[in-house]
């Protein structure tokens, strides 16, 4: 019983922390986005920063580079992602 | 006493730029010569892919320093290899650590890479980094430059780098702000690719990204501090007197103006002196004369050097020596 409600308070809990940092996640990963866009833009014809910085920075990059392709691959649905944090169904 | 051929504060750098074919090599070589006799430890490095640096000392010259006479070392950079051993190590590196990257098609990348505009003067900064870097080893180190379109867009890297580098710092710093906000309210954060875990980083001295930011600043304000001071770069002019290679000085006059790239001798070079008229090259001794007159005028507060044309092609030590002893003087 003691248990049960224990398990009841950490998920509330878990699930508020969630939702409030859903924004931030959001941004940091726009932020994220962009960052490797800018870095990397000549793959799509954006000016380019110094090629020997972008190689430098290329091996740390797994994470902004997997974002960025996500990214580009919900480019479709960007208002269904905005959507869905503002809970508009 | 031409003290911005000298050392003042610390090694002393020397850039010799100039059009394709005006005796670049020849007279950065004479002046490398004639410092060396003076007792400074000199290096002479030729990034000028067409090198004829080995020429003109008669010897064999390989991407390390080797010594040619006392005091004096040389050494040439082959830019295409260095470029292609570059991107070949990088793409072993980052083949191992995409592997998940279907979308970017990197190999493609790299074939295209090698011919990207302007992957060559990234690759000549890089080289004469390197050897700034190092340049505590030398009392005075001397480039024998490629011709002067390519070496005025080297020189004017380091600025433009900076501007970028400055950009991606200030997205950086906001990434991590965000993440760390993240943090304080999820805890830890983990980033699961592929079955890895990776920590994410939220704090700048952790950030692998960042790190490699602040370093590459660091390392470009190194060369932009070294040539723009007056007290440790030197850029010496070489030409023929003839009106296009006088434009073009001038032309790179500016432009070392705006990088505030500290400009100071001119030196005229294979001038042709006669005893008596020869009808049929009037014209061209008429060309010469008006060049050398015009010269004094445009280049004001730079001195300026004439070197007459010899009867033989000056190689060998001991010529070179001759003609840096004009140039250096005493």
């Amino acid at each position: 019983m003691f248990e049960n409600i224990k398990a009841f308070f950490k998920g509330f809990f878990r699930s508020f922390k969630a939702r409030s940092t859903e924004y931030i996640e959001f941004e940091e990963r726009e932020l994220e986005n962009v960052f490797a866009l800018v870095l990397m833009g000549s793959f799509v014809g954006v000016p380019s920063p110094p090629t020997t910085l972008v190689m430098r920075l290329m091996p740390h990059m797994i994470r902004e580079i997997y974002v960025m392709q996500r990214r580009a691959g919900e480019m479709d649905d960007i208002f269904g992602e905005i959507a869905a944090m503002f809970e508009i169904t | 006493m031409k003290e911005y051929l000298f050392p003042q504060e610390g090694f002393r750098v020397l850039f010799f730029i100039g059009k394709g074919g005006v005796g670049k090599t020849t007279t950065s070589a004479a002046v490398s010569v004639a410092l060396a006799r003076k007792g400074y430890k000199t290096l002479i490095v030729s990034i000028d892919p067409a090198h004829n640096l080995g020429d003109v000392f008669e010897v064999k010259l390989e991407d390390k320093p080797k010594q040619i006479t006392e005091n004096l070392y040389a050494m040439e950079l082959d830019m295409e290899k260095l470029i292609k051993n570059y991107l070949k190590h990088l793409e072993e590196n980052l083949k191992h650590m995409y592997r998940y990257l279907t979308v970017i098609n990197l190999e493609k990348y790299f074939e295209v890479l090698s011919f990207s505009p302007g992957i060559e003067e990234y690759a000549t900064l890089e080289a004469i980094r390197e050897i700034l870097q190092e340049g505590n080893r030398w009392d005075i180190i001397i480039f024998d430059t490629p011709p002067t379109g390519l070496t005025l867009r080297v020189l004017a890297l380091p600025e433009i780098a900076l501007i970028w580098t400055k950009k991606l710092i200030e997205i950086r710093k906001k990434i991590l702000e965000k993440r760390r906000a993240i943090e304080n309210i999820q805890g830890e954060r983990k980033f699961v690719i592929e079955g890895e875990k990776y920590k994410l980083p939220s704090r700048e001295e952790e950030d692998p990204v960042m790190r490699e930011l602040r370093s590459y600043e660091g390392e470009i304000k190194l060369v932009r501090e070294t040539i723009t001071n007056s007290k440790r770069t030197s850029v010496i002019a070489v030409m023929n007197p003839e009106m296009l290679p006088l434009y073009e000085t001038e032309r790179a006059h500016e432009a070392l103006r705006k990088f505030k790239i500290p400009f100071n001798l001119v030196v005229i070079n294979k001038i042709i002196e006669l005893e008596e008229d020869i009808p049929r090259i009037r014209v061209k001794i008429e060309a010469q004369k008006k060049v050398l007159r015009e010269i004094e005028g445009i280049f004001r507060g730079i001195d300026i050097v004439m070197v007459p044309m010899f009867e033989e092609e000056p190689r060998g030590i001991e010529w070179l020596e001759k003609i840096g002893g004009l140039i250096v003087g005493d």
